[in-house]
């Protein structure tokens, strides 16, 4: 049985995650006028037409690139070694601490809860084409996947091979990964939600909207 | 070379580590990139042993132009050797690399080359204008349902009168490749109704509903012609020639050996010597032509009756050259390094010899080692290598791009790319002297690996091994 209360406790010790901010490609970086303890804040608006806060602008071959903070919360280190000097594909150029929202904590707390079903491979994942379709129209919260049932399509090195969901019954209640991108090999691809479990995981739900106190 | 040059190398993988070894070979410096995934490859091992602290740059993609040209700026690299893959036949992107503001050296033929001969059309076209022949049919896109008509009649009526027993004419989508929008058709009757689903395809896909018409050729044996000529585009010589024939069943090469026929052993049914003479030369005049300068690949269909047909050119290195370097002697000197030639002449050196100074000894094998399922259909297997060893001996050249392994640090097969492991070219006095020591080096060649789903590693050898009996034969 899953103790809730634990594990929110153990949350609660450290409320954040720090995400690194590395460069998308190489060029050369100049930060713009921001410093270490700046808040900072992701894109939003009804079309995330307003972009997340510029923390600098990386160029090649005259083509500048924005880089934008993809997270609410404030910089807790920024890397100015790196300022107006040439830098590779990855290096890390920021770290942005985020604090949970209460969207975020549910998250953590449903991988804990749901049959979790894993990528047996690094690879990309789709849903097979019947599964998508119904997706895209009643969402995959209304989708029950048996044992058996051949879910996913997994695309590698150009080859797609089709992959059957093991399992118990129930629905899909979240989608960890995206399309067209790489899920590394146990990675989870989707949690599975048995239907005599789902009023447990309305209750963890409810639970986390009533405790938890965002922090800004 | 008059003035110090610095290479970029625009790849990755077997390709990077040869550029490497040249460049280090003709005292060159380098710049070599690397993406995340390939953070263990051999070439990135290599970049660090060899070169300086400029000489190795992590980037985000192998396809992003932007960021190779900002990396040959900042690490002061004068020209650029794509490799092959990726930008190697991208007339834009060599067009491009030569005629920005810092301009840079592009290590293959020039961009107004690339563009001429990347056409197939265009090619076909070149082609039959100096009487070189090419496969029968139209060399133009057709736009006209009688006129396909009419074309692909007069195949099937060339194709009774050369005896053919079962013609065959092949309908293309004109901007198509690779497989994509191709259809047979064995009987003039069923023709219109292939040739609008072909054309409708072609519209859907490309926005271009113009097809083309071909015999469709059985029973052929694929050759090459390995061509080099200097900037001068005056003087090209040849390599001689290969036979690729041995391939998967997604027409990708998994054997090719050099040179194309083996007359000298194999009674074949037409004259073998003549059709590689034949095919060489008109190579040449067709590189002549063009003033071609740099390396490149003549592709050729050879029928089991010995009619030579031009299929294309491919105006890069290509991953086979290894093995026509193995059997060639320049000046009666052996270890000819074709990249090595591709990056002297293509900075600028002339040739230095001519088509006399070339000769030849002996026979070459060149086996891709591949890490896939030959029996699911040549399905590319993933996960660790924890072992990679084979007997060392003379007449074994191995190329590959994998580190050193060991059971505690196994090397993972990124999942971007081909797995690709290694070439092992095979010298041989003759046919059979090159057979027995290609069976030699699969027997003593030991692979071993896992991945997460407790598969051990699958790879091409039993496949090899089956094949090497029936090379150069149709």
């Amino acid at each position: 049985m899953l103790n809730i209360s634990s594990i929110l406790e153990e949350i609660k010790k450290t409320p954040y995650t720090d995400l690194s901010v590395r460069a998308p490609h190489t060029g050369t970086l100049v930060f713009t006028d921001i410093n270490e303890g700046d808040s900072v804040n992701s894109s939003s608006g009804q079309w995330q037409e307003i972009p997340g806060t510029k923390i600098a602008t990386i160029t090649r071959e005259k083509n500048p690139k924005p880089i934008l903070a993809t997270q609410k919360g404030f910089l807790q280190k920024l890397h100015m070694k790196y300022n107006n000097s040439f830098v590779e594909a990855g290096v890390e150029i920021a770290v942005l601490r985020h604090f949970l929202s209460k969207q975020e904590v549910v998250h953590i707390l449903l991988q804990k809860a749901l049959h979790l079903f894993n990528a047996p491979e690094r690879a990309k994942y789709y849903f097979a084409p019947d599964i998508d379709k119904k997706l895209k129209i009643s969402g995959h919260k209304n989708i029950t996947v048996t044992d058996g049932m051949d879910l996913f399509i997994v695309s590698r090195m150009k080859r797609e091979i089709p992959l059957a969901y093991h399992g118990p019954e129930g629905l899909i209640y979240e989608v960890y990964f995206e399309q067209n991108q790489n899920v590394d090999a146990g990675k989870p691809l989707i949690g599975i939600c048995p239907p005599d479990q789902l009023s447990i995981i309305e209750d963890v739900i409810s639970r986390v909207y009533h405790e938890w106190q965002e922090q800004e | 070379m008059e003035k110090e040059h610095k290479v970029l190398i625009a790849n990755r993988g077997e390709i990077a580590v040869r550029i490497i070894q040249a460049c280090h070979k003709l005292g060159l410096s380098f710049v070599a990139v690397y993406t995340a995934e390939d953070a263990h490859s051999g070439h990135v091992a290599l970049a660090k042993e060899l070169g300086d602290s400029k000489s190795l740059y992590r980037i985000s993609s192998y396809h992003d132009a932007n960021e190779l040209l900002s990396i040959a700026d900042a690490a002061n690299a004068t020209a650029i050797h794509p490799g092959y893959g990726f930008f190697a036949e991208d007339f834009r992107f060599a067009r491009r690399v030569t005629e920005r503001d810092r301009p840079l050296i592009f290590i293959g033929p020039s961009w107004r080359v690339i563009r001429e001969l990347g056409d197939k059309i265009n090619t076909k076209r070149l082609a039959r204008s100096l009487d070189i022949p090419t496969v029968p049919g139209s060399d133009k896109p057709i736009y006209d349902e009688a006129e396909a008509e009419k074309v692909a009649r007069s195949l099937f009526e060339f194709q009774v009168h050369q005896g053919v027993e079962k013609p065959l004419v092949l309908v293309k989508a004109s901007a198509g490749g690779g497989g994509m929008g191709i259809e047979e058709v064995y009987d003039i009757d069923l023709f219109r109704s292939v040739y609008r689903r072909i054309r409708n395809y072609a519209m859907r896909q490309f926005k271009d509903d113009g097809v083309l018409i071909e015999q469709r050729i059985k029973n052929f044996n694929h050759l090459e012609v390995q061509v080099l000529c200097d900037r001068a585009g005056k003087n090209p010589v040849h390599f001689g020639t290969r036979n690729c024939s041995i391939q998967s069943t997604g027409l990708q090469k998994r054997v090719e050996i050099a040179p194309g026929f083996d007359p000298s052993s194999i009674t074949y049914p037409f004259d073998a010597q003549k059709v590689m003479d034949d095919i060489t030369e008109y190579s040449i005049t067709l590189a002549r032509k063009v003033n071609y300068d740099s390396v490149g690949t003549w592709e050729w269909i050879v029928t089991k009756d010995g009619h030579p047909f031009l299929m294309e050119v491919n105006t890069r290195i290509q991953v086979e050259n290894g093995v026509s370097a193995a059997i060639s002697r320049i000046k009666g000197k052996a270890d000819v390094d074709l990249i090595a030639e591709q990056i002297r002449c293509g900075l600028g050196d002339p040739l230095g010899y001519t088509q006399s100074d070339i000769t030849f000894d002996g026979i070459g094998i060149e086996y891709r080692i591949i890490a896939e399922d030959t029996e699911q259909n040549f399905t590319p297997w993933v996960g660790n290598i924890d072992n990679f060893s084979w007997n060392h001996t003379p007449w074994l050249n191995m190329h590959t791009h994998l580190p050193q392994i060991t059971k505690e640090n196994p090397y993972t097969i990124p999942t971007e790319f081909d797995p690709n492991l290694a070439l092992g070219i095979i010298w041989g006095t003759d046919l059979e002297n090159v057979k027995e020591r290609g069976k030699e080096f699969l027997n003593a060649l030991s692979i071993t690996g896992y991945n997460g789903q407790s598969s051990t590693l699958k790879s091409n050898i039993p496949f090899l091994l089956k094949n090497t009996d029936r090379i150069l034969r149709f």
